[in-house]
């Protein structure tokens, strides 16, 4: 029994004794019993990826466990990253979670549901057939739904978001189970094994099914424009921690199952489906981030920029398709290493962020960044790991998502010369989307935490906030030590991350030389040093410092903040989130068409006075509007129009089944 | 390009001769009970470079008027060192106008603070000098010396802009 297998088996016993502990010991226990039960069934599951990425897999059939399909799991690197994603940040979430107290946080439903998603979300990746694959896949989305409505009895809109979630994640399984059912019906059993042999035969059209319909069930589980709308919705409403896991867990886990389907199952679905991937990818990329730019509650900027992420992501997946099935097996590598680098350091940024946000919320209550700030004197802890997580989301260096974006465009860049009209078109877009959203971030960051943490508090619930408890801040300092980490030794997990990518046989094993301080890439031309960078940085900003001190011939004076005379300063002369994303709303009209209402109150002695103006501005999500609306109000007539079939007469029902069956009838009948 | 500036070059500055640094200046007066020895020693330390930040501390924009005069094309108090400023942390010393009203004065007395020493204070026009039509107003505190240590006036309802760029070419002593 390898180390993976048996760090697995761990994992899911822990994982299962955390979920009976969670209904059986009393309501003062229960958060540390589970929360530490969990933390090790997730620090199991780490170790188990972690082996699996460097080499021990496994594989193990359980057909009694299941009526008719049985079970089975196998892990190879590509799971294992998946697996060790997970793992890290169940570990980080489940610590956070000990100390996190909320409205209906501590109920056993939530509690019991908390270990059992981790659970699920650990089995996915290492599922071996399709069936096995669904039902954990399954158990995840249930999982998630019962955590994202904890509050429910507190809050209208969570019951509103859990709907939300639950119509848009049921459908998207029903997706993924018309793809993988096409494809096992094609193959002898279900088996990924089977599967991966009988792609070979499988008929063009059947082909594209597959494809398409696995495509559109993982895009909405990643979060990808048009089928986001459950995101900015269900992560806000969700518990804080839950969203962490949510949003850096279980999102991914829809790149996943497009490289599990699109590289290793299928083999290659074609030129074209992987440039819709793309474009998908750089869609969601550029209008996440957007969205987020403009957006005041920090909990739905986040959300927004997951889907930013993902979108990056599938951005890699789609480039490394096409660079794949045109024959450039280098540029595949390259890509596809750049997509699932991004996806861990998405699991460790966004964790971060999103615990951040919760210790935030825990502290004052509320999420809209115009009512927050000040946050510095009293959180000081929180809001310097809400700035390392701010750095690392921005792909600027040092941060973690420069790492990973850097090799993306290094992919696409270079991917120019490759082949094919397609490619000499598409990239060139892709490099500019990629840097449009990179830009964006930095903007959307430096909102989130300046107007967010900084200058002064506007709210006196900001102004009163105090620091959270030990565990929360341990799993967020945890956290950032993971973004820390990735962003100066990439490294040392490329290697890992080149056995996945060969793993799921897309492109040249190796996409990085190893060495532990510069990555140079293999076949194209590009090297990057981030440890060197950084420490660059830090000795430059010494050298500005000291030089500054010694050149400085007077001693300081201190003096009162310039106000113009007028004044104390108040909080409300300070930028508001609104405000400072005001020019880029502005430039982006076309695309946000936010709603603006200018309402300004004379007084009542003359017209020329003004006492009052009132600014208020929405930003409906414009893709909601023009095609959820559509199809909610269809289904709305349908459902309407069904009605008027069911009136309650008894004998009208009876009459249904009599002519149904005589029609039936009938029909063999004139058939046979 | 190279003849112009062979020309600037040998035609050098055309100017009258700037006003003596101390003592009474031809444009300004200075007033009674200001230090005269701790001003010249402030404009000794500005080199001839005066960053200026004017203060409307109740005037009627007469002045302003003539100081945006001094400060356009045809005066051009730039040339002699003056330069106006957007902020008193930028400004090495305040062109004050109007008389001090009751809103204004903290306000003055703030910017003044604002200003990092060695600092001057211009009083433009009479109403800065000794409140003018508006003395002994209801609104109105006192010239602009009774609210903050003045270094040079200048007469006039309003001054000529020649006037301005007269008292400014003594503080900057070009």
């Amino acid at each position: 029994m390898s180390v993976a297998a048996a760090a697995m088996g761990l994992a899911m016993a822990v994982a299962a004794v955390a979920a009976v502990a969670a209904v059986i010991t009393p309501a003062s226990r229960r958060q540390p019993v589970v929360g530490v039960a969990t933390a090790v069934a997730g620090a199991a599951g780490l170790v188990s990826g972690v082996a699996a990425m460097a080499g021990s897999g496994y594989s193990v059939a359980l057909p009694w466990l299941l009526p008719l399909s049985g079970l089975a799991f196998a892990i190879d690197p590509l799971g294992g990253l998946f697996v060790a994603v997970v793992g890290g940040v169940a570990v980080v979430t489940a610590v956070y979670g000990i100390g996190y107290r909320g409205h209906g946080l501590g109920s056993r439903a939530v509690q019991a549901s908390f270990p059992l998603f981790i659970g699920a979300m650990l089995l996915v990746p290492a599922a071996a057939s399709a069936g096995t694959f669904l039902v954990c896949w399954e158990l995840m989305s249930l999982a998630s739904l019962v955590l994202v409505v904890t509050e429910h009895r507190h809050q209208p809109r969570v019951a509103q978001a859990g709907l939300w979630y639950a119509v848009m994640s049921q459908l998207g399984l029903v997706a993924i189970l018309i793809g993988l059912l096409v494809f096992a019906a094609h193959a002898p059993d279900d088996g990924f094994g089977s599967l991966r042999a009988a792609a070979e035969q499988l008929p063009p059209a059947a082909r594209g099914v597959v494809f398409g319909a696995t495509l559109a069930g993982f895009a909405a589980k990643a979060g990808i424009v048009p089928l986001h709308a459950w995101l900015p919705r269900a992560h806000p409403e969700a518990p804080s921690h839950v969203s962490a896991l949510m949003s850096a867990a279980m999102v991914s886990l829809g790149g996943y199952g497009i490289v599990r389907v699109g590289f290793d199952l299928l083999g290659d679905p074609g030129r074209w489906w992987w440039l819709l991937v793309l474009a998908l990818g750089a869609g969601s990329a550029v209008y996440g981030i957007l969205q987020a730019a403009v957006h005041t509650d920090l909990k739905r900027l986040l959300a927004y920029s997951t889907t930013e992420n993902m979108g990056l992501v599938l951005v890699g997946i789609g480039a490394a398709g096409m660079f794949a099935s045109a024959g450039a097996r280098v540029l595949a590598g390259l890509a596809l290493a750049a997509a699932l680098l991004h996806v861990i350091n998405h699991a460790a940024f966004k964790a971060l962020l999103f615990l951040a946000a919760g210790s935030v919320l825990r502290a004052t209550g509320t999420r809209d960044l115009d009512a927050l700030g000040g946050l510095r004197s009293g959180m000081p802890v929180t809001t310097a790991l809400f700035g390392i997580g701010a750095l690392a989301a921005s792909a600027l260096p040092p941060g973690t998502a420069f790492v990973s974006e850097w090799l993306l465009l290094q992919s696409l860049v270079h991917g120019l010369p490759a082949a094919g009209t397609a490619t000499a078109v598409t990239m060139p877009v892709a490099v500019a989307a990629v840097a449009l959203t990179a830009g964006l971030a930095v903007a959307t960051f430096v909102k989130a935490f300046g107007v967010g943490f900084l200058a002064k508090a506007r709210s006196p619930a900001a102004a009163a906030a105090t620091e959270s408890p030990p565990t929360m801040l341990a799993g967020m300092a945890a956290a950032a030590a993971a973004c820390a980490g990735l962003a100066l030794l990439p490294a040392l997990l490329l290697p890992a991350v080149g056995h996945a990518v060969a793993a799921a046989d897309a492109g040249a094993a190796d996409p990085a030389v190893r060495s532990a301080v510069s990555l140079r890439l293999v076949g194209v031309a590009g090297s990057l040093s981030p440890l060197l960078l950084a420490t660059a940085l830090l000795a430059a900003a010494a050298a500005v410092l000291i030089t500054v001190r010694l050149v400085a011939r007077r001693a300081g004076r201190v003096a009162p903040l310039w106000d113009c005379g007028g004044g104390p300063l108040t909080a409300r002369m300070e930028y508001t989130a609104t405000s400072f994303a005001e020019p880029l709303q502005r430039v982006f009209d076309d695309v946000l068409r936010p709603e603006l209402d200018v309402d300004v109150s004379h007084h009542a002695e003359s017209r020329y006075l003004v006492a009052a103006v009132e600014y208020r501005r929405r930003v409906p999500d414009p893709i909601e509007q023009r095609l959820y609306r559509p199809v909610l109000a269809a289904v709305a007539w349908w459902g309407s129009a069904g009605r008027r079939l069911a009136p309650g007469s008894v004998h009208r029902y009876l009459g249904y089944g009599f002519y149904g069956v005589t029609a039936l009838l009938v029909v063999l009948a004139v058939t046979r | 390009m190279m003849q112009l500036l062979r020309r600037i070059r040998r035609i050098g500055r055309i100017a009258e001769a700037a006003p003596p640094r101390s003592g009474t200046g031809a444009a300004g007066r200075h007033p009674p009970g200001g230090s005269h020895q701790e001003a010249a020693e402030a404009r000794a330390a500005m080199a001839g470079s005066v960053q200026v930040r004017h203060v409307d501390a109740g005037s009627c924009n007469g002045c302003e008027i003539e100081i945006g005069s001094a400060f356009g094309a045809v005066y051009d108090a730039e040339r002699y060192g003056a330069r106006l400023v957007a902020s008193p942390r930028h400004a090495d010393a305040l062109l004050v106008t109007g008389p001090v009203t009751r809103n204004m004065a903290e306000p003055l007395r703030r910017t003044y603070n604002a200003v990092p020493a060695p600092k001057l204070v211009v009083a433009v026009g009479d109403c800065a000098r000794d409140c003018g039509a508006f003395a002994g107003a209801y609104a109105v505190v006192g010239a602009v010396r009774e609210v903050v240590p003045v270094t040079i006036e200048v007469a006039g309802c309003p001054p000529r802009p020649e006037a301005i760029v007269a008292a400014l070419r003594e503080l900057t002593g070009r």
